[in-house]
């Protein structure tokens, strides 16, 4: 059986279909399966959060999550790479990004999806504004790593720490 | 040429709109777009842009007829 790379779309404007993602991630020469879910909670920063909208600049956030889903797969010899981020608006316990790795081994999963998970959050053209319970709203938790690094190219990755 | 933004750039900026000033490069481009909106200098310095779907830096030539998008930083996940 040919690995597993039947990608679903990287941005999904309705609710993300979890369990048919996953029924697609099985593999025969994959051990382990790792399933990341970035859902929507009530809370921000001491603000109650009625739900958040996603807003993304299309075509460079779908080939950049491709071109992360590759270098992962390559990195890991992944039998499985999937991601996909929601646009519009989220609810609270809803799932905003999923991403799914399938290797041999347990580790080489884990340790792609957490790479997958970081890169997307920080590089690719996606952002959230918040609308809290009061019917405030702001465009929020931007990444800040070009205030470290002097570059805004240049992120700090938690996968490297 | 034509600017596209988004997300919190919104704030400070029509989601679209041109400018008819000669703008050669993204520097000059951030200088026009203070003169539009002075506060928004910060997040400007913390923006990429992009033409024809790939990032350009201020080495790339700006062509009078492109279409320009400015990026905030990300806030996916």
């Amino acid at each position: 059986m040919e690995d597993n790379f039947a990608r679903p779309t990287a941005l999904s404007g309705e609710p993300i279909d979890m369990p048919g993602l996953l029924s697609g991630a099985h593999h025969p020469g994959a051990g382990a399966v790792v399933l990341f879910s970035g859902e929507v909670r009530d809370n921000n920063l001491g603000r109650e959060v009625a739900y958040l909208e996603y807003e993304a600049y299309e075509p460079l956030a779908v080939s950049l999550i491709a071109e992360i889903l590759a270098t992962a797969k390559q990195r890991w010899s992944l039998h499985t790479a999937i991601a996909q981020h929601r646009t519009g608006r989220v609810d609270i316990g809803d799932t905003a990004v999923v991403v799914i790795t399938a290797s041999a081994h347990r580790g080489e999963a884990y340790a792609a999806n957490k790479y997958i998970v970081d890169r997307i959050k920080h590089e690719a053209p996606i952002w959230k504004c918040e609308h809290y319970a009061d019917g405030a709203h702001q465009w929020g938790n931007n990444c800040n790593c070009h205030a470290v690094t002097g570059d805004i190219s240049k992120h700090i990755y938690e996968h490297n720490q | 040429m034509k600017i596209h933004v988004y997300a919190a750039l919104k704030d400070y900026f029509q989601p679209e709109f041109e400018v008819d000033e000669l703008v050669r490069n993204t520097d000059e481009l951030k200088a026009h777009l203070l003169t539009i909106n002075d506060k928004a200098g910060d997040i400007l310095s913390s923006c990429r842009f992009a033409v024809e779907e790939g990032f350009i830096d201020n080495a790339f030539n700006l062509n009078q007829h492109a279409t320009i998008v400015i990026i905030p930083p990300s806030s996916g996940g």
